[in-house]
């Protein structure tokens, strides 16, 4: 089976109201595509897949379950999680479609992040043959969520048919417009960056240990730290200053380069690829934000453990 | 404020510890919610059978999940914020349970044998049939009876009232004391435990892990890698190739490229 280019990274959306809606769309969705050959996912809470289980037959046996219960908690994580299934499947089969039931929570003051994830995801997979559609129950499902759908999906099917979302908006631009400006902070101390990345790393390891951060969080700053710097030396001519300290009770690092900077913000975000930086894909994985930005003194990355 | 044990800062800290990974974060961060999730749970309503245990420790994983969620710098309190996942949790575990469990044709007939024997028997006698006197009846082991008469229970709802509607001051849940419930979180966090270490070791090989851990001071002092050479019998530029490494090798594990075809 052969996808055409247009056939990659296909995302789109299914607004449901029922279970049985859903059923009614995700079966044969999935059917058809393992008629073709192409794998199958079902992403979905544990009910969810019990559900399809069930509705799938005897095919549920050729369908990849994922449980999604716990894997939307931050952007880049989440679309990790997903790139992983996507790996692991596209080892067996050309190509794959998905059915994955998207966890958005209640609390408005989050629901920009997400939306910006659904964003995008247009962008972090457009290089795979995958036809993914993202699933939303509308039954207590905030209007604003909804008209994010809209705005993130080109496709999306509701009320029985496919429609052309004419408020698709440009994933890039609209995650420019929903990232936040990142604020300036105050206390953050300079510790220099030393001769090579080995010593960057050692003081800043010296660092971490005497601030009491926890074993855990350690190795993971250590490498994401270290993809910055190396991304700073490669691409930003060299590291001007490293910058530590507390903001929001968590551990910051700053790493100021000598460069003209980005303006993308999709950097971090975009699934491997050939001609795709690796460094900052998995420096997004490892911590809880990172920004960049233009600050007096040099370009800035800045990680938030 | 379900938790007057602990401040903002507290509260803050327990939060961006357990989402790193921290387990001791994460086990101070459920004490603290503990009878906030066990009153969520106290007060869930389900007609579906499902121990009230159950219902609390999937209530202890939605909350340390809220913490991997929560984002300090916004103003909505933690709990505000994680009691929708603590509840939507139990919510799933009780739509899991609920789905109809099919009974094979076997089974099916058992019930009906022991429904016509307790019939009988109460006809008989007026009064209910031990499980002994089913069992004679029938000729079903005392196993099997227990067995197809657990299919056949439904459970007590934990807000139902005790002692009948018109004496309603407690409920079942309200009486059901939290030692239970600190023996099921236990069990949450010893997993956690045990999911960091083998996360680590199924990445790394020995070596490798020793080198990390001591260069970086890893649950031990700080090392040179001229002593951590010494105590591996090696130079420390050999140490120092160890640690590049293992560095490497958990950034290729963390950036795998899908495998697209050719003909794609």
């Amino acid at each position: 089976m052969e996808m055409s280019s247009e056939d990659l990274g296909r995302h789109g959306a299914l607004l449901y109201e029922s279970q049985d809606a859903y059923v009614e769309f995700a079966v044969p969705f999935l059917k058809e595509g393992l008629e073709l050959g192409e794998g199958a996912i079902v992403a979905h809470t544990r009910p969810g897949l019990a559900m399809m289980r069930e509705a799938l037959g005897s095919d549920a046996a050729h369908v990849t379950f994922v449980d999604v219960s716990s894997a939307y908690t931050r952007p880049a994580r989440t679309l990790a999680s997903y790139h992983q299934v996507w790996v692991e499947q596209l080892g067996k089969s050309p190509s794959l479609r998905a059915v994955a039931d998207v966890q958005f929570g209640l609390d408005p003051a989050e629901w920009d992040l997400w939306t910006a994830y659904e964003a995008v995801f247009n962008r972090s997979f457009e290089h795979l043959p995958a036809w993914v559609v993202c699933t939303y129950n509308t039954n207590g499902t905030p209007d604003p969520i909804i008209d994010g759908v809209w705005r993130t999906h080109p496709d999306v099917h509701a009320g029985d048919a496919w429609h052309t979302s004419d408020r698709f908006e440009d994933p890039d631009e609209l995650l420019g417009e929903l990232t936040s400006e990142p604020r300036p902070l105050s206390g953050l101390r300079s510790i220099g960056f030393g001769r090579d990345l080995e010593e960057f790393r050692d003081g800043l390891a010296r660092v971490l240990a005497a601030e009491k951060v926890s074993d855990a969080a350690v190795l993971d700053m250590l490498l994401a730290a270290t993809e910055i710097a190396e991304n700073a030396i490669e691409h930003g001519g060299g590291v001007a200053d490293v910058r530590v300290g507390h903001a929001d009770g968590r551990f910051v690092c700053e790493v100021v380069d000598r460069g003209e900077g980005f303006d993308d913000p999709a950097a971090g975000y975009l699934a491997p690829r050939p001609g795709v930086g690796r460094g900052l894909w998995v420096a997004r994985q490892l911590t809880w934000r990172l920004e960049f930005f233009a600050a007096p003194d040099g370009f800035t990355a800045r990680i938030w453990l | 404020m379900p938790s007057d044990r602990l401040t903002l800062r507290q509260e803050h800290d327990l939060v961006i510890g357990a989402e790193a990974g921290d387990a001791d974060a994460s086990r101070k961060l459920v004490e603290a919610f503990l009878p906030a999730i066990v009153g969520v749970a106290a007060h869930f309503s389900t007609a579906v059978r499902v121990e009230r245990q159950e219902l609390v420790q999937e209530g202890v994983a939605g909350l340390l999940f809220a913490a991997r969620r929560y984002d300090t710098g916004l103003e909505t309190p933690f709990w505000a914020y994680a009691s929708f996942w603590v509840r939507k949790s139990m919510q799933e575990l009780v739509a899991e349970l609920a789905r109809p469990v099919a009974l094979s044709d076997r089974a099916v007939r058992g019930l009906a044998l022991l429904g016509r024997a307790r019939s009988e028997y109460l006809q008989a006698h007026g009064s209910e049939p031990t499980d002994g006197e089913l069992s004679r009846a029938t000729g079903l082991t005392r196993t099997q009876i227990e067995s197809l008469q657990a299919t056949q229970l439904r459970p007590r709802a934990l807000e139902e009232p005790l002692g009948g509607a018109a004496e309603a001051v407690a409920t079942v849940g309200d009486t059901i004391v939290d030692p239970v419930a600190e023996r099921e979180y236990e069990q949450v966090l010893d997993e956690i435990e045990i999911d960091e270490v083998r996360d680590l070791a199924d990445e790394l090989d020995a070596r490798e892990r020793r080198v990390l851990r001591a260069h970086y001071g890893l649950g031990e002092p700080v090392q040179t890698l001229s002593q951590i050479g010494g105590r591996l019998g090696l130079t420390a530029e050999r140490a120092r190739q160890i640690e590049v490494g293992a560095l490497q090798k958990l950034r290729e594990r963390m950036s795998q490229a899908a495998p697209v075809r050719a003909n794609v």
